[in-house]
């Protein structure tokens, strides 16, 4: 029979690329990629910090230590990041106590609103505070009028914290709702009352979740640079010196310096937060979510109430950045207007995009357009290819990572979820040094923007695409393989396909980062290359707060459409069948 | 001569760890033959040395006369199914079974044909245009199993194929890789913990231990013939005796048995083992006078488990537990019940004798 026949001369295909050379292949360019642009700039910055005029010395490290000024900005940077770490992760556990423990209505509706601040710079809480308690503050000048205002550590403290607690509030949310709940319902079946009950079983068993939260929220403040360069006014933290020492004033060496004093405290933040997430995980228990007992009224009013409170807040943000771009003169005249979204003429130039509007739109409409939304056409462009390019390579080292497990994956992980513990500004700082040289041509232009903002941000795409792929099980490869799938086939065929999702969430979480960020790529934009965050920074410096906030409500605007559109795509086809595998 | 598939002084080793040690076999093609071991005994790492997924630290595979050790998976040719389906999730049945056809670049109208011939051989046509996780585990696995013979495998592994379904499906599935196996004359290699299972599907069981051949053979000749107490307790059930032999006569502790496989005249410390369907339960007093006294052995029915066709007993003979066998009709003549005192025959001939030694 000559179907037999067909079998036996159907072989696998005999040009074979063998998967030890393509996983050496890969794994040699990620390592190549994360040495050059994570090691490299951060060697040189702790090189600059120790040399003066090529002579190895702690000079440096003397006068940054002896001007009080300077040095204020350690204590500041620390004192700010204490006090928001506390408030933060107090917050945040009633919060995440009450969506996880309680039953009051609405659940979704808090989770949904406590992200928000996610989806926008850090800098808006900022631009939010000051138009409320600011000098024309409408609450400071016209419904209190006091003289009284929010600059300082005072509006640092309350921003970051708005800025932070969504992030604390995805750990204790995980942390809460993984342990198990029959331990209360035990602790108090053996006749503990509810307090006890609290003090005893839920605070001891999310400790881990709870000290993870608050290294979490200390590093996300320490390092944050919008938030301060808006609202800090005089006072000076560690990023915003930075930023002083080598934009204002040239001083590469200090800048270099105040880096290495702000890598520490960060770094051991990230180092505890990372040990104490895997501490964490041990204590998840795999049961099943028991039945949520009805909880007693007033228990169920407090919570919802506290709930609220939070979510107002974040609301109130929002809606004043929105309002504040589309009124006049904030406080003081409140007629609706266009005006501030024609911004100022920024410079700056789109490649591709300002060809295109110009070609297709003719006098004022083209003006803005094409080139005073250069900024934002390059925002546009920009998180765009970071979202494919960043989701792609974290794929690629993910899965190098967790399913190859080649001879020193243990490098390529640490150097992966290295860029959390480095704060953006000394990563800005780095890319300076180490490539503002002739030689390397992509610096100045808008690639060295996109595979800085893909470093920075490497981390948190590892881990989820790590998460991802442990949920694949082995054999399902193996069996690709035996079929006589070649490992292109195997991970373009069956790998893939079952990490779309997740590919696609990562993408939207690369687009939002490079929506927002601001620390790292301040160091990296040039007169020709400029960014809509960035921009936000430099309209409000320049006075033009309503702009800021036009800006501001731009970059929501486009990342909450992209959010939709993504949605849409992963929300519907292709997917049928495997929502229900597991 | 066929293909066949020899393994030869085949070891592998995990840092210090042995997980295989210096195994030797030989695999006729068309054979079906069974790993059986309890888990970690390296039975499935010597089956994926065979498939290529785990390298070989010393000695061979060898496949056809050639040595396959660095042949990479995809060129081996061989089948694979997983005790966890491995389906791939995202492909519907007809998708994953032509899986296999698709990568080798097999014409459309071809491989449409062997994908029905594939469905037809499992019954699950209507099911094509399904996707995995809307059939149940034993469909799965059929799906899983002729998506494996699709591409026509030089030789079938299958991984504790079926240690993932429920009992009653396990049997049934059993059955119909025997038939598919016997239909197709395939070369099938199974790993199973389950000694039932080995014993019922295979032409020849290798009975692994700590990374060892400890017997292969044929699964009557492994059952009735166990090599050693580990084979003679892992395989079926046995009761074990401790004692000392010289010629005949075994001193155990508590009493003397006659065997039938004689010693020396010297003492030797001996295990003595046998199957609980071999000792004889009579009501007390009621013994036939026939019988070698000194096996006769009186003791009470601690616990009945009823198994369906046998009856297990539990009886306590001086404070230890022997376990036997009577088939339920046998059962029921001699009105045996818990707490009845019995008296136990053990036939000299049902002894089975290792030397203590071999389990230091």
């Amino acid at each position: 029979m000559n179907r037999a026949e067909t079998l036996k001369n159907a072989s696998p295909p005999s040009t074979f690329v063998s998967d030890r050379l393509l996983t050496g292949i890969a794994m040699g360019f990620l390592l190549a990629v994360l040495i050059f642009f994570l090691l490299y700039p951060v060697y040189d910055i702790c090189k600059l910090s120790f040399y003066q005029k090529g002579v190895l010395t702690l000079k440096n490290y003397a006068s940054y230590f002896s001007n009080p000024r300077m040095f204020r900005s350690l204590t500041n940077s620390i004192y700010v990041s204490v006090v928001t770490m506390i408030i933060t992760t107090v917050l945040a556990f009633f919060f995440a106590y009450g969506l996880t423990r309680t039953t009051i209505p609405g659940k979704g509706l808090f989770y949904t609103i406590s992200t928000f601040p996610l989806i926008a710079p850090s800098i808006i809480q900022g631009l939010a505070l000051i138009l409320l308690f600011g000098r024309n503050g409408l609450v400071t000048r016209y419904v209190l009028h006091t003289d009284w205002n929010i600059y300082g550590a005072t509006g640092i403290i309350a921003a970051e914290c708005l800025y932070c607690f969504p992030n604390a509030l995805f750990i204790l949310y995980t942390t809460l709702s993984a342990v198990d709940t029959r331990l209360d319902e035990a602790a108090q079946s053996l006749g503990a009352s509810a307090l006890k009950t609290f003090y005893k079983v839920t605070l001891p068993s999310a400790k881990y979740g709870i000290a993870s939260a608050a290294a979490l929220s200390f590093n996300l403040t320490i390092t944050d640079f919008g938030v301060p360069v808006v609202i800090g006014g005089n006072y000076s933290v560690l990023a915003t010196e930075i930023y002083q020492q080598v934009i204002g004033m040239q001083r590469f060496d200090l800048g270099a310096t105040i880096s290495v004093i702000l890598l520490i405290p960060s770094v051991a933040a990230f180092l505890l937060n990372y040990y104490l997430t895997k501490k964490s995980y041990a204590l998840i228990s795999g049961q099943a979510r028991p039945f949520l007992q009805p909880s007693r009224p007033l228990k169920k009013w407090a919570f919802s109430i506290y709930c609220w409170i939070p979510c107002i807040f974040i609301l109130i943000v929002f809606i004043t950045v929105f309002l504040g771009s589309f009124v006049k003169t904030w406080p003081y005249d409140f007629s609706l207007t266009l005006r501030h979204f024609n911004f100022p003429s920024l410079g700056g130039h789109a490649p591709f995009w300002t060809q295109f509007w110009t070609s297709i739109l003719k006098g004022e409409w083209q003006a803005i357009i094409a080139y005073k939304y250069a900024p934002i056409w390059n925002s546009l462009w920009i998180s765009i290819l970071v979202a494919i390019g960043g989701a792609s390579l974290t794929l690629l080292a993910g899965y190098i990572i967790e399913k190859k497990r080649p001879k020193g994956d243990q490098v390529l992980y640490t150097l992966s979820v290295l860029p959390a513990a480095i704060p953006g500004t000394v990563m800005g700082l780095g890319y300076i040094l180490a490539f503002n040289k002739p030689y390397f041509f992509i610096y100045g232009t808008f690639w060295i923007i996109i595979i800085n903002i893909i470093i920075c941000n490497f981390t948190l795409g590892v881990l989820s695409s790590i998460a991802n792929l442990k949920q694949i099980d082995k054999s399902i490869e193996e069996a690709a393989v035996s079929l006589g799938a070649n490992p292109i086939t195997t991970f373009t065929r069956v790998v893939f396909p079952l990490t779309r999702t997740a590919f696609f969430s990562n993408m939207a979480f690369f687009f939002m980062r490079a929506m927002t960020t601001i620390s790292a790529v301040i160091f990296l934009i040039s007169a020709k290359v400029k960014l809509a965050a960035i921009e936000i920074i430099f309209l409000d410096i320049d006075g033009r707060t309503a702009s800021a906030n036009a800006m501001c409500t731009i970059i929501i605007l486009l990342v909450v459409g992209m959010l939709v559109a993504m949605r849409l795509i992963t929300g519907r086809g292709g997917l049928k069948g495997m929502s229900a595998s597991s | 001569m066929g293909r066949n598939l020899r393994l030869e002084n085949l070891t592998k080793r995990f840092g210090n760890l042995v997980a295989v040690d210096q195994v030797n076999l030989e695999i006729e093609e068309g054979e079906f033959i069974c790993f059986l071991g309890p888990s970690g005994c390296g039975k499935t790492t010597v089956l994926r040395m065979i498939t290529g997924f785990e390298t070989v630290t010393e000695g061979n595979v060898i496949f056809d006369g050639k040595v396959i050790n660095d042949l990479i998976p995809q060129k081996r040719e061989f089948g694979i199914v997983f005790q966890s389906y491995a389906l791939f999730p995202n492909m519907t049945v007809e998708d994953n079974i032509a899986f296999g056809l698709r990568v080798r670049k097999m014409p459309k109208k071809a491989i449409a044909d062997r994908v029905d011939q594939m469905l037809h051989l499992i019954g699950l046509r209507d099911w094509r245009h399904l996707y995995p996780a809307q059939l149940s585990g034993g469909q799965q696995q059929r799906v899983a199993l002729v998506r494996a013979l699709a591409p026509n495998p030089q030789v079938l592994l299958l991984d504790e194929p079926l240690s993932a379904l429920d009992a009653k499906i396990r049997v049934r599935l059993r059955a119909e890789i025997k038939r598919l196996q016997q239909e197709l004359k395939k070369t099938m290699i199974y790993v199973t913990h389950d000694q039932e299972e080995a014993l019922s599907i295979a032409d020849k069981v290798v009975v692994m231990e700590t990374g060892q051949f400890r017997q292969v053979g044929r699964p009557i000749d492994i059952y009735k013939y166990p090599a050693s107490s580990f084979v003679a307790d892992f395989v079926g059930t046995s009761n074990f005796f401790k004692g000392l032999r010289t010629h005949d006569r075994v001193q155990t502790e508590k009493r003397e048995f006659k065997i039938s496989q004689r010693g020396s005249s010297s003492k030797e410390e001996v295990y003595l083992a046998i199957r609980p369907e071999k000792i004889e339960v009579f009501k007390y007093g009621e013994p036939p006078g026939d019988l070698e006294s000194s096996n006769l052995i009186p003791g009470r029915i601690d616990v009945v488990t009823f198994l369906g066709a046998a009856v297990r007993l539990v009886v306590n003979v001086d404070g230890e537990e022997v376990i036997s066998d009577v088939i339920e009709k046998e059962f029921e003549q001699r009105q045996l019940k818990q707490g009845e005192e019995v008296v136990l025959y053990f036939p000299p001939e049902a002894f089975i004798v290792y030397p203590a030694k071999e389990n230091a």
